[in-house]
């Protein structure tokens, strides 16, 4: 991935800039507002890694700028504004996805992947299925190979977040967000029990797709879909 | 206290109109005398006289309010219509009988010394006198009576006006505290001290407005001059991860990374602990089941207590609307039942129920574990506190305090209590028709 980081602190933007190369991506930083308007018009990124504070204009009027061209690559607010009606009003400026610092290196490269890359997975009608894998949505179902299995509300969620990031980790962060809401707080491992029960779940059909990454989170592998 | 002044006003006119008119009647009494002793003799006036000038008044008379007699030197009446007791020389008060059936009157009486020791007595009997207590008494009581009744119903309006600017005042300082500090009390349809006391109200929202800016502001930058360094300090942490060290070097920058992060997370759970109280956290409120939301709960905790080894029982459930956030309300839930998984031994039993009394609902979600001393139950509602006995478990102790300030958001309220054996965590919240 062609990346734009755009990061007043020095020390923070070498981080970023060398925490991506080392997961082999191409990272350019601009310090300014100004100097990041520039170089999206010259150049063209896969994103644009935004902080928030920026020393001219902020990060909320370069995204604003951003929105009027007729083409702009996806843009990931990392902000230490971490609040949770900082990160909506992030959201609501048309930022793709929000982080807020301090975050971990895969956490924003997993975000990064899932803002940029196409899904794998097929999405009509309501229907959302990878491979020989599909959800009805009506019945709370997941279906694998003619064979039907009834999930919960929560394990139904989790499963849509893994299957529209199909072959693509997706963070304990990313699932809490996004099944359970942006400001939610847990002290316990919500995520891992109710994903071990998922699993569970899907093995009763056969079906061996999620992984587990250490200490991150998991990924959906569509070739066990299949 | 206007009643009594006016008391005290018609008393003190009674006596001023009183002593007036006596000095009428004292003056009519020298003239009946100077008309009885003529004025240019020098020595006093013999008694025979007297009784012929007397006589010579009394016969010219029809109508009179004046009445003779004369006491000889022993004291004893010997001359004159009327009968009374000798009063003392000069003027004074007295009773006398006109005739012998009639009853006693009050009349003034002015007693002259005669030539030979005798006395004679000029009586005025004065209706205007004898009246005045009659009427004026009465008069000052109903004058009384009557600045009571009037001070009452004047004190009662004129609290009633002040009760219903007060009131105007309070509803608008109810809304402010609710909605938001940026309107203030309108003061165009006051006037006097009331606008006077709006203003000055108006004045100390401007002090706490700016006062909470400047807190909002500190927080602010709080968390970026704070968060920037952290951010820093991780990246340096996780560099040095990345460096082939021995064991028990990359041990300790794990450790330090991990106390990091809990650092951050506390940080933020101050943030929207200080955004859920000042309500400024992006709350959508709008009518929901009550039921869905302790079953979206349920649905999130249950695996998390089944690896706890503990069990959750799903007592009746009312389903009552309420006006809620229902993202913050499973939070305050799914927290309520998390402390179960992490402070309670395996095998703890645990029960949630919903239910309604009068216009609240009541969720109650209590366990058999080993509960809380009982002085810690209010403390540990306290941002920072937790039970002393589960010092060593994880969490911030910042989870009840969030969870008691959403609920307060909601117009409810949190409390604990001994479930005996265990701990009851109850909240309540209003609840609205469906």
């Amino acid at each position: 991935m062609k990346l734009l980081v755009v990061e007043d602190d020095i020390d923070i933007a070498d981080q970023l800039a060398v925490g991506m190369r080392h997961l082999g991506h191409l990272a350019t930083t601009a310090r300014t507002g100004a100097e990041a308007l520039q170089a999206t018009k010259s150049d063209d990124f896969d994103a644009v890694i935004l902080d928030r504070m920026l020393p001219d204009i902020t990060g909320d009027e370069v995204l604003r700028q951003l929105l009027v061209r007729p083409s702009r690559p996806p843009v990931l607010m990392l902000s230490a504004l971490g609040s949770v009606s900082e990160r909506i009003q992030g959201l609501q400026a048309g930022a793709d996805d929000y982080l807020a610092k301090p975050f971990d290196m895969e956490e924003l490269a997993a975000r990064l992947q899932a803002i940029t890359r196409r899904s794998v997975g097929r999405e009509s009608e309501g229907t959302i299925a990878v491979g020989a894998l599909h959800l009805e949505p009506a019945g709370l179902r997941a279906c694998f190979k003619g064979e039907a299995v009834l999930l919960n509300r929560k394990q139904y969620s989790l499963l849509v977040q893994l299957m529209r990031n199909a072959d693509r980790l997706v963070t304990r962060k990313m699932l809490l967000e996004g099944v359970w809401g942006y400001g939610f707080e847990t002290t316990t491992n919500i995520v891992e029990s109710n994903l071990s029960r998922l699993r569970t779940k899907l093995l009763e059909l056969g079906c061996e797709a999620i992984e587990t990454q250490r200490g991150s989170g998991y990924v959906l592998r569509s070739l066990s879909c299949s | 206290m206007f009643a009594l002044m006016m008391g005290v006003a018609g008393i003190a006119m009674y006596y001023v109109a009183r002593d007036r008119l006596v000095e009428n009647v004292d003056r009519s009494l020298d003239r009946e005398r100077d008309r009885l002793i003529p004025k240019h003799s020098q020595s006093p006036a013999s008694t025979t006289s007297v009784e012929q000038a007397i006589l010579r008044v009394e016969a010219g008379r029809t109508i009179t309010d004046k009445g003779h007699a004369i006491f000889g030197g022993d004291g004893r009446q010997t001359f004159g219509a009327v009968t009374l007791k000798l009063p003392n020389d000069g003027y004074s008060d007295v009773l006398f009988r006109e005739g012998k059936a009639s009853k006693p009157r009050e009349a003034r009486a002015l007693v002259v010394p005669l030539a030979d020791g005798s006395r004679l007595v000029v009586v005025s009997h004065s209706e205007v006198v004898e009246d005045l207590n009659d009427v004026l008494l009465p008069l000052s009581l109903a004058l009384f009576v009557t600045a009571l009744m009037g001070g009452l119903l004047a004190t009662q309006l004129l609290g009633r006006e002040i009760a219903v600017r007060l009131q105007q005042i309070t509803a608008a300082a109810d809304e402010i505290s609710r909605d938001n500090l940026d309107s203030r009390v309108p003061v165009d349809r006051l006037d006097g001290i009331f606008r006077v006391q709006a203003q000055s109200f108006n004045r100390m929202l401007d002090r706490i407005a700016k006062l909470i800016a400047t807190q909002r502001q500190f927080s602010s930058s709080l968390a970026h001059e704070l968060r920037t360094p952290l951010t820093r300090l991780l990246g340096i942490l996780r560099e040095g991860g990345r460096q082939d060290l021995p064991n028990h070097v990359s041990n300790i920058l794990e450790r330090a990374e991990r106390e990091s992060a809990s650092t951050i997370r506390i940080f933020d759970a101050l943030l929207r602990l200080s955004e859920i109280d000042a309500g400024r956290h992006p709350a959508a409120l709008r009518k929901i089941s009550l039921a869905a939301v302790v079953d979206d709960a349920i649905e999130t905790v249950e695996p998390v207590l089944a690896d706890a080894n503990c069990d959750l029982k799903v007592l009746a459930i009312a389903d009552v609307t309420v006006i809620a956030d229902a993202e913050l309300l499973v939070q305050v839930l799914v927290n309520a039942m998390e402390n179960i998984a992490l402070h309670t031994p395996a095998g703890t039993s645990a029960e949630v129920s919903v239910f309604q009394d009068g216009k609240e609902v009541f969720i109650r979600i209590s366990d058999d574990g080993p509960g809380l001393p009982h002085e810690q139950l209010e403390t540990v509602l306290q941002p920072f506190e937790r039970g002393q006995a589960s010092a060593h478990v994880k969490g911030n102790g910042l989870g009840l305090a969030v969870a008691q300030s959403i609920v307060h958001f909601h117009g409810g309220d949190l409390r604990l209590t001994n479930n005996m054996p265990g701990l009851m965590v109850e909240i309540r919240l209003p609840m609205v028709p469906a």
